[in-house]
């Protein structure tokens, strides 16, 4: 072999060497060039903040006003009920109320039954309320909360005891009205010196969900209850102050004798409709606002995806290779500027969804989601930042796979069809599915607890950041392995 | 840094295909290095090696002494065109080399520069997806040069040309390589290096085949063959036949002779009577050249593996 | 047997070109890598996760195990809401393939009336994904038959076992078929129309998917109604009703017919732009 040597020739040296610089900078400007050079992409930007905010209308545009009578209805307040049937005394001060609970019927595990101390009878006022349960026992409930302290059994007639001290609440029974029982304490900061005092009853709803693939129907049937309580005492009322009622619906009853309240010889009876405590059926109008992310989506995966593709496809990525061979780094490149590129279209979907259904959704009778009140304003950063998320899952999976169609189903299939599917399980399952897939992400968007709540909001968003998290270190480990 | 690729011991195999085998060859400054083989015998896959895009499974690959991946401004030490339509058709071609400057670290200046260079000019503006071929060599070749780098690596860069721009790059190439520059060019038609290239690295299913000069080539292809031009072509071949020469009709008045020197064939001739118009000692082409050496190669292949067995 | 010697002579015969093209048609279907994959998985899919939602349902959350109120065959069925995604698949390869290898330039070559190329890739696609699809729908309801009862769901509280000859879940069972094949159809024919693999699978899910998503969402009794009347996924789907059937949106066959509406509307486009456009 006659290889002769290299020649003596003399070597050239590159004229820009000097003015070239390897920085992560550089890539990072390389990257968006490419997004924004294809005008197909920029163009699915825009059309995923529009998708966004055109669901929004249109959903804002077909709903109705569910509230009945009284204004547009807040929706802080549509997430609690408070209802039943109060019966009161103004209460001075510190003090005690003590009742003998002697029967109870109608309504199921969680009628109340008990005593109630609250700072008004406002509806959604800070209250507490100690009671008995047939199902769960004697329990302290407070902040329209389901639960509360205390549970076991309580067997009828029983005693029970609310004092105020200041601002704390403390709940007592007693099976015989001599030896008491503490059940629990609460704060209730800003009770007034005189604050309502007296006997409640309140039932949940019956309520009957139809869950169907694709949607559900919640029909709800007011249950009824009846107590009775005797012994009654209330230690320094105000003197000369008679029993007043509060009862179903719209404020001091104006008939207290024919439903609410019926009193023989120092036993009262008291009949009530309706709970206090959550609405677990609540419509989140923050949510149904925001759905059109979901729509929105879709051009972001996609757009992601051809990201990544479509340098694959036409053997570009060498080219990329070639001018940056650390590809973790390109990889990283390419995840900031398409995190970042799908977060400018969420948030002017997110934003311009809320702001600009509010004004469709007041003309419909409706109160539109205050971005001033803290879980709204959750919902709608959450709502921008997940385009910028799943395009960072998207653009991981489809490194992971290299071909467009694939990547972009599987995204889809994670991404959507748990939703679907989910409608048509049985809740214990339907749970698992919304909790366990990238599809956990979307519980960000919730403002109201529901009864099919699966993951709270940030943790579902976390289930979402994990998988995709791990999908891009796969991604990292597999474009650094594999031969570009 | 040194303008240079030097390529010791490569190998790769996918599967249980070996593409490269123990391939080792220099392109030095100066000079335009033919790349040649069949299609098939490994002439990409040793290209994206020496990019760092695919991993060797043994041996190493140096541009300037030192492996791609670790150079710190890689498109000042190599440009390269592997495919020429690696380009998103929908990307207008300024702004392919635009992102390509940036992910480089390189001025913009440059992108201006090298569409000057390569006569890109009124097309920059356009998309890729409509360029004809000639000018997707051209963006393919300004990208290579983006980085003004001492070694150029091309593949296949004539490959569907027509004659003018066969003509434009190879005048391109010799002069790149007369500033200095270290020129790797591959094919698979050794018709295309023909005036091209200084040396040639042949190589065939992977293997080197030969490393020499253009020359040296064309001499060792030609040797002891003469040509002689005759009417009476079955005589000429018979006569010359029976005396143990090794005869081949090559047109329709011409015969090549191997095996005896030309003093010995004009004295049979003669002997013989048979007329002829001319004598000439043959200068063979590079593709005869070439069709000799990877034919050697098939065969010496075949034996090879009829020995592993 | 040798097809390409047998067809071309036979192609300058006009009556056996539509065989021809039939039968090539066939032969790049079942060529094209990974279709076979595909339809195993159609079958599969729709098979496995039906059976894990039959299994996964009981009566314990119910009142009366009668009082459940479910749809046994339905139930049974759901699995071709994932199944589905491989017929989409598919649709869209069947042609989307075609375009990104150039192979389209051949195709036209051999059969240069494009209707006829389209007609016979709805053929065999039909044909393909309709084979797949009775397999997964026969298997699920042996699942569905197998599992059920297990959970509650039992002859004497009112759920027979589930059989394909019983008259309302045959109809479920074929309808469902027929479900996959015309959600195969729009695939193919929105691949045709788009060319773009990529984008025709977006668009196709999107249309199937992201409609029950956002009719869950929506607080509008009226507009989930009208969603699900028009959105071909909830409306096709409807064919799996075998009880409560006067309180769907739409009825059973009519459901099918606005899905089938979708896919002939697709496929139009889809011949007018393969018609009209350069190959």
């Amino acid at each position: 072999m006659t290889a002769p040597d290299p020649t003596t020739a003399p070597s050239y040296r590159s004229s820009v060497q000097a003015d070239a610089r390897g920085g992560f900078g550089g890539l990072l400007r390389a990257e968006w060039t490419k997004l924004r050079t294809v005008p197909r992409w920029p163009l699915a930007l825009l059309a995923s903040a529009a998708l966004t905010v055109l669901v929004a209308l249109l959903s804002a545009a077909g709903s109705e006003s569910t509230a009945s009578g009284d204004g547009p209805a807040d929706p802080g307040r549509l997430q609690i009920i408070d209802l039943g049937h109060f019966t009161y005394l103004p209460l001075a001060g510190d003090g005690s109320i003590v009742a003998r609970v002697t029967s109870q019927r109608d309504g199921g595990a969680w009628a109340k039954a008990g005593l109630m101390i609250r700072e008004s009878t406002r509806r959604g006022a800070p209250y507490a309320a100690l009671m008995v349960t047939p199902g769960h026992g004697v329990r302290l409930q407070t902040g329209y909360e389901s639960g509360g302290a205390g549970g076991g059994t309580a067997a009828l007639p029983h005693w029970l005891k609310l004092t105020r001290s200041g601002t704390a609440v403390t709940g007592y029974d007693s099976a015989d009205g001599r030896t008491w029982r503490r059940v629990g304490s609460v704060r209730l900061e800003g009770l007034p010196r005189q604050a309502p005092a007296g006997m409640f009853v309140a039932v949940p709803d019956t309520v009957e969900v139809r869950r169907q693939f694709g949607g559900e129907t919640v029909s709800g049937r007011p249950g009824a209850t009846r107590a009775m309580f005797d012994h009654v005492s209330v230690s320094s009322s105000q003197p000369g102050a008679s029993w007043r009622d509060r009862g179903g619906a719209g404020g001091p009853a104006a008939d207290p004798g024919a439903d609410g309240r019926a009193e023989a010889g120092g036993t009262f009876t008291l009949k009530g409709m309706g709970d206090i405590g959550p609405n677990r059926f609540a419509d989140d109008i923050t949510r149904t606002t925001l759905t059109g992310v979901l729509i929105g989506q879709a051009a972001i995966i996609a757009l992601a995806v051809l990201f990544v593709t479509a340098e694959y496809r036409r053997g570009m990525l060498r080219t990329t290779f070639a001018a940056s061979p650390r590809r973790g780094r390109v990889l990283a490149a390419k995840a900031i500027v398409a995190a970042l590129a799908a977060l400018a279209a969420g948030l002017a979907g997110a934003f311009g969804s809320v702001l600009l259904a509010g004004p469709v959704l007041r003309s419909h009778g409706m109160s539109p989601p205050s971005l001033a009140d803290e879980a709204v304003l959750r919902a709608v950063l959450g709502t921008a930042a997940l385009p910028a998320v799943i395009a960072v899952f998207s653009l991981a999976v489809a490194v992971i796979v290299r071909r467009s169609a694939p990547a972009i189903t599987v995204v889809l299939l994670v991404l959507l069809v748990p939703q679907i599917a989910a409608t048509g399980l049985p809740l214990p399952a339907a749970r698992w599915l919304e909790r366990l897939t990238p599809a956990a992400g979307f519980a960000i968007q919730r403002t109201v607890t529901r009864f099919d709540q699966a993951i709270s909001p940030w943790a579902g968003f976390g289930v979402l950041c994990g998988y995709t998290a791990a999908a891009l270190a796969a991604a990292a480990w597999l474009i650094r392995k594999r031969d570009a | 840094m040194e303008a240079t690729i030097e390529v010791r011991g490569l190998r790769k195999r996918y599967g249980a295909a070996v593409a490269v085998d123990d391939l080792s060859f220099t392109a030095g400054p100066g000079q335009v290095t033919g790349f040649v083989g069949p299609n098939g015998a490994g002439k990409s896959t040793t290209m994206r090696m020496i990019m760092g895009l695919d991993r060797p499974d043994g041996g190493t690959a140096l541009v300037g002494g030192k492996p791609y991946r670790s150079l710190r401004t890689p498109l000042c030490g190599l440009g390269a065109m592997l495919d020429a339509s690696a380009v998103h058709p929908a990307r207008r071609a300024r702004d392919h080399l635009r992102w390509l400057a940036h992910a480089g670290g390189l001025p913009a200046r440059r992108v201006d520069e090298v569409i000057e260079l390569t006569g890109l000019g009124g097309a920059a503006r356009r998309r890729a997806g409509g360029f004809s071929l000639g000018m997707r060599q051209r963006l393919g070749i300004a990208a290579a040069l983006l980085g003004d780098p001492p070694v150029l690596m091309f593949d296949e860069p004539v490959n569907g040309l027509d004659p003018e721009g066969i003509t434009w790059i190879r005048g391109l190439l010799r002069s790149l390589a007369a500033e200095g520059r270290a020129v790797l060019v591959s094919s698979h038609l050794m018709s295309e290096l023909e005036g091209g290239a200084d040396r040639l690295v042949v190589i065939g299913r992977g293997r080197l085949i030969a490393d020499t000069s253009v020359g040296d080539l064309l001499k060792a292809a030609s040797r002891g063959r003469v040509e002689v031009r005759t009417t009476a072509r079955q005589d000429v071949m018979t006569v010359l036949a029976r005396a143990g020469a090794t005869v081949t009709a090559t047109g329709g008045d011409a015969v090549t002779v191997a095996g005896i020197p030309s003093e010995q064939i004009i004295a049979l001739l003669t002997q013989a009577g048979a007329a002829f118009s001319g004598i000439a000692e043959h200068r063979a082409s590079l593709e005869e050249a070439y069709m000799e050496l990877t034919g050697d190669a098939v065969e010496f292949r075949a034996v090879t593996g009829r020995e592993a067995r | 047997m040798s097809g390409a010697n047998r067809g071309a002579p036979r192609a300058v015969l006009p009556r056996g070109a539509w065989t021809n093209t039939l039968h090539a048609e066939w032969t790049k279907l079942r060529t094209l890598p990974g279709v076979w994959w595909t339809l195993v998985a159609l079958a599969g899919l729709t098979a496995a996760v039906g059976a894990a939602v039959t299994g996964s349902v009981d009566t314990a959350n119910c009142a009366s195990p009668a009082g459940c109120m479910e749809d046994t065959p339905k139930l049974a069925l759901s699995g071709v809401r994932l199944g589905q995604v491989a017929a989409v698949a598919v649709g869209v390869l069947a042609v989307g393939g075609e375009y990104t290898t150039g192979t389209i330039a051949a195709t036209l070559a051999a059969v240069p009336r494009r209707a006829a190329v389209l007609a016979a890739k709805a053929a065999v696609v039909a044909g393909a994904v309709a084979a797949a699809g009775t397999v997964g729908v026969l298997a699920s309801l042996a699942a569905g038959r197998s599992l059920l009862p297990g959970n509650g769901f039992t002859a004497a509280n009112g759920y027979p076992p589930l059989s394909p000859l019983d008259g309302p879940t045959a109809r479920a069972a074929a309808g469902t078929v027929l479900y996959l094949v015309l959600v195969a159809l729009l695939s193919l024919g929105v691949g045709t129309a788009l060319r773009e693999p990529a984008a025709a699978i977006t668009a196709v899910l999107a249309l199937l998917w992201l409609v029950p998503v956002v009719t869950r969402l929506t607080a509008s009794a009226v507009w989930q109604d009208r969603l699900d009347k028009v959105a071909p996924m909830p409306a096709g789907l409807a064919v799996q009703a075998t009880r409560d059937l006067d309180r769907l949106p739409i009825g059973p066959w009519a459901g099918l017919g606005v899905l089938a509406g979708y896919a002939a509307a697709a496929l139009l486009a889809g011949g007018a732009v393969f018609a009209a456009r350069d190959a």
